[in-house]
């Protein structure tokens, strides 16, 4: 057990791509954690997709020792994400630090999420220890990036490091600023066992790890502890750190951050932000904890053959082991057949689940467009939660259509802030306002429609700012508003799940340029297919896909059979593949057509 | 060519006794290119070891420019009773396209000389050419008609992977005709043919009554059958193989004793039924459901009834309850259907 004034406990928060996990491994190689040999390039991001991605999902912590001024310091390294979608999981981690590394790469300068986790350490009261990295790349601009923090953060430009990662420049200063500057932890060691829940994994050899951070109190290895929230009993059976490897010890003090086991078998019976006391001299209050992430983008998932509906319900149940934040549960789609409705925090969050799911089983799926959630009420007074347009009742019910609206915050070059404008105006955005942090670069700040967001917005500020733009959001609530269900009917049928929720004023346009994408999606049938978006009973665009009219081997002798078949049969595999929707087969990029952006 | 000869006579050798068939073919390049003495050692080698049987089919496949009266007389000596002429077309600029090296007016002449030896003519001509009219095919199958022909092929350009033509077009270098003409020039020739007598009996394959290639109906009937020489594919027992495409390895397989097979499969029952119905379909005959189960074992509904019952209401296919067939539509869209059949 460590002295509490010998540890130190911090997160290092930056936008993606600003070197974090190139820091963090810099720490490990440093302080000795890992050996030069073992050095893998980015350590701490484990999973394969967060290193295909370059970012980082998970909180891994890790425990280092590093000898500062004659006395050997812990210091406890709690990694946070990197993304809008996970910013639910940057809140989590720092609630188990006094002080972050704020790092800003010194040629990107602040960008969005520079600005939303500073704003969130601030809010968290933390220690912000200001580091610009990359400095060794002769593009770097350090002294205006500074002038950035300064302006948008109030950060004191004589407290900034300089470092690099990649280099492995100035890294001794850092870890001596988290020595000198963050705080150590206040809890005392007498008093009764209350450790905070911050994350978990499910270990199928181990059963469920337990990430905790003891705020007071000792827990120790083989004690009866309650978690206060469910006020379930266990033994723990093993403590311990994580050097990075998980290494067992006796117990962890107050302000030590490690994890614990106690032979829990079911990820769900351990809730993330918890409190863990000693069973037999309780904590009286618990730590105050997080409130539980909402999802927020909903889609639909179905199997192509109906056949795997059990696994894919057996594969969605295994990936919810480690990840809480998603959800799932059965729908029925007229031309899907059965599949699951699933929820997740945001677009990266769904496009990551996805790949796990086609990753580690062989199941082949139709995802549908996803969309936001949303509120109605309805002319009986009930409040409806919409998280699938299937779920929209007749115009008739409806007395007010609610959506979810954000703050939304850009930061970008100044001479892209006209065209932005644009985007934001057509997307039903309100402006709240404009900050300039150097005559080059400003903030902008609008309040819209998450659908908004999620539709195409993202790739639409990128294609305006060169690249150079970045943004963040956070929800604000629901809002009434005009909105419809679009439907699309494939010959005469409407697939329930290309329906989308728009806005009455662009369902016109969406509407049309939904069926002509749909028509380059769907293969040309053995007779005319004929697409159309409708409102209700109104249709409001159609379009058509001209019959096959010659489409046939011209010879067949005895050498050409084999070959001939094993070509059909493939092909004949590839349809099987598609989703039957009456007589038209539909490919599953059909059904992601709807979130496509209008032009090219 | 002394030693291919030799490994061919190997290969056949290999039956151990000479084998009376129905028919023979000898095609799939063009034997005819060889000299007099060595065309006349070929066919030797394969009717000592291929004995026609009494009215059997013996054909050849051969171009305007490799064939004379000299060979013709080889040829008709041997029991050739069926010669294939590669027209393909009589635009010298379409023959360009193709890469064929004959001039127009070398086919009548080869068509003279085989009739003079009272075998069978058969001519093929190669539609969808690029840049082709649909006035140019006209006056080819015109043409083509004028020599009175037993049989016709008439073969929708395809632009094979590692052909030239499919480089060019891969390059942008030519342009594919669109559907609708393609479409057009198709219908143009069933139209032309079937008027002028022909019955249209396989996909490509017209025939004057009583002239339609025996031994090509054993292939569309998914029949058993012998193969020999480089490239060559036989169906025997229920197991196919393909012997190998390389020249040097075929020689140097049979000269030494071993297989020239380089690809064999041997398909379930389901699978080969399926097969079945893929081939049998393309023939204007169609697939009876009788002698499918025969064949087959299987019960020809029980594999595709749905997807039959959903051609035929869209118009592809023409079911008499006996059995089924590609109606004028339906050929058109052949393998699509297939697809679906499988």
């Amino acid at each position: 057990m460590t002295q509490t004034n010998l540890i130190r406990n911090f997160s290092i928060i930056a936008h993606i791509d600003h070197g974090k996990s190139t820091l963090a491994d810099q720490f490990l190689l440093k302080t000795g954690a890992i050996s030069q040999r073992d050095f893998r390039a980015q350590v701490l991001d484990g999973m394969d997709l967060e290193r295909e991605r370059g970012i980082t999902i998970r909180m891994h912590p890790v425990t280092v020792y590093h000898e500062h001024a004659g006395q050997r310091y812990e210091l406890n390294l709690i990694d946070t994400p990197g993304h809008v979608d996970f910013n639910y999981e940057v809140s989590r981690s720092l609630a188990a630090c006094e002080g972050v590394i704020l790092l800003v790469d010194a040629f990107q300068g602040v960008q969005a999420q520079t600005v939303a986790n500073a704003f969130l350490a601030m809010e968290h009261n933390l220690t912000i220890v200001p580091v610009l990295n990359k400095i060794d790349l002769p593009i770097a601009r350090p002294d205006a990036v500074i002038a950035e923090m300064e302006q948008a953060l109030a950060i004191e430009p004589t407290g900034v490091l300089r470092a690099s990662g990649k280099a492995g420049i100035g890294i001794e200063e850092v870890l001596a600023a988290i020595i000198e500057r963050v705080p150590p932890p206040q809890g005392k060691a007498d008093e009764p066992l209350r450790a905070l829940v911050y994350n978990s994994h499910f270990d199928t050899y181990k059963g469920v790890v337990v990430y905790v951070r003891v705020m007071e109190g000792t827990l120790k290895k083989g004690e009866r502890i309650k978690l206060m929230r469910g006020a379930t009993e266990h033994e723990v059976s093993d403590v311990g750190q994580f050097r990075p490897a998980m290494t067992n010890c006796d117990e962890l003090g107050p302000g030590q951050v490690g994890f614990f086991m106690a032979q829990l078998k079911n990820i769900q019976d351990v809730h993330i932000g918890d409190t863990v006391t000693d069973a037999l001299h309780p904590a009286t209050t618990a730590l105050p904890g997080y409130k539980v992430p909402k999802a927020m983008v909903y889609s639909g998932l179905y199997p192509i053959n109906n056949r795997d509906f059990e696994a894919l319900r057996e594969a969605l149940a295994k990936l919810r082991l480690n990840d809480s934040s998603f959800t799932f549960l059965p729908e029925n789609s007229e031309g899907l057949g059965f599949g699951f409705r699933c929820g997740f925090l945001g677009l990266l969050h769904r496009e990551i689940i996805q790949q796990r799911l086609e990753r580690d089983s062989e199941l082949e799926l139709v995802q549908t467009a996803p969309n936001t959630t949303y509120e109605i009420l309805t002319r009986k007074g009930e409040i409806l939660n919409i998280d699938s347009p299937q779920k929209v009742p007749d115009a008739g019910q409806i007395e007010e259509f609610r959506e979810p609206i954000v703050r939304i915050s850009f930061l970008l070059p100044s001479e892209n802030i006209g065209d932005l404008m644009g985007l934001c105006s057509e997307r039903f955005g309100v402006f709240i306002r404009t900050e300039y942090l150097s005559p080059t670069r400003a903030m902008l700040v609008y309040e819209m429609p998450l659908a908004e967001v999620i539709y195409d917005l993202y790739d639409k500020l990128k294609s305006v700012t060169h690249g150079y733009g970045t943004m963040d959001y956070e929800v604000l609530a629901y809002r009434p508003a005009d909105l419809v269900r679009l439907d699309v009917l494939v010959a005469g049928k409407r697939v329930d799940a290309l329906s989308t929720i728009v806005h009455r004023a662009q369902a016109d346009r969406r509407g049309r340029s939904l069926v002509k994408k749909l028509r380059n999606e769907i293969d040309r049938h053995l007779f005319e297919v004929v697409l159309q978006a409708a409102i209700g009973s109104r249709i409001i665009a159609r379009e058509s896909i001209a019959p096959l009219k010659k489409n046939v081997t011209a010879k067949c002798y005895g050498g050409d059979i084999s070959r001939k078949r094993k070509l059909w049969a493939k092909q004949a595999a590839g349809k099987k593949r598609m989703k039957q929707v009456g007589q038209v087969e539909i490919p599953q990029e059909a059904f992601l057509a709807v979130l496509e952006s209008d032009e090219p | 060519m002394e030693l291919y000869l030799e490994a061919l006579g190997a290969e056949l050798a290999a039956l151990r006794e000479p084998a009376p068939v129905e028919t023979i073919f000898i095609g799939g390049g063009t034997p005819t290119y060889l000299d007099p003495s060595r065309l006349q050692r070929l066919l030797a080698e394969v009717t000592r070891w291929l004995p026609l049987r009494a009215n059997g089919e013996f054909s050849i496949e051969s171009t305007p420019d490799s064939i004379d009266e000299n060979k013709v007389a080889i040829l008709a000596a041997a029991g050739v009773n069926r010669v294939s002429i590669g027209a393909q077309s009589f635009h010298p600029h379409l023959l360009r396209v193709l890469e064929r090296r004959h001039e127009p007016a070398q086919v009548s002449k080869a068509v003279d000389a085989v009739r003079q030896v009272g075998a069978q003519v058969s001519l093929d001509l190669i539609f969808g050419v690029p840049g082709q009219t649909l006035a140019e095919w006209d006056a080819d199958l015109r043409q083509a008609l004028r020599l009175a022909p037993d049989h016709m092929s008439t073969y929708g350009l395809t632009y094979e992977k590692g052909t030239r033509l499919w480089k060019q077009w891969k390059r942008g270098d030519v342009r594919p005709l669109e559907e609708d003409d393609e479409l057009a020039l198709y219908t143009h020739a069933m139209d032309t043919l079937e008027t002028a007598g022909f019955e249209h009996y396989e996909i490509s394959n017209f025939a004057r009554p009583g002239c339609r290639s025996r031994h090509n109906q054993v292939y569309w009937a998914n029949l058993p059958h012998h193969g020999f020489g480089v490239g060559a594919a036989r169906y025997i027992n229920g197991r196919r193989e393909l012997n190998t495409r390389d020249l040097k390895e075929y020689m140097r397989r049979v000269l030494s004793g071993e297989s020239a097979a380089f690809q064999s499969e041997e398909l379930d029952p389901e699978e080969r039924a399926r097969e079945t119905i893929a081939i049998q379909i393309r023939r204007s005959d169609g697939i009876d459901r009788h002698g499918f189960r025969v064949q087959t074992g299987f019960d020809l509904d029980t594999l595709a009834g749905a997807a039959l019952a959903n051609h035929a209401a869209l118009g592809f296919v023409a079911d008499d309850g006996a059995g089924v067939r590609l109606t004028r539509r339906g050929r058109c869209v052949a393998d699509a259907l297939i697809r679906d059949l499988l």
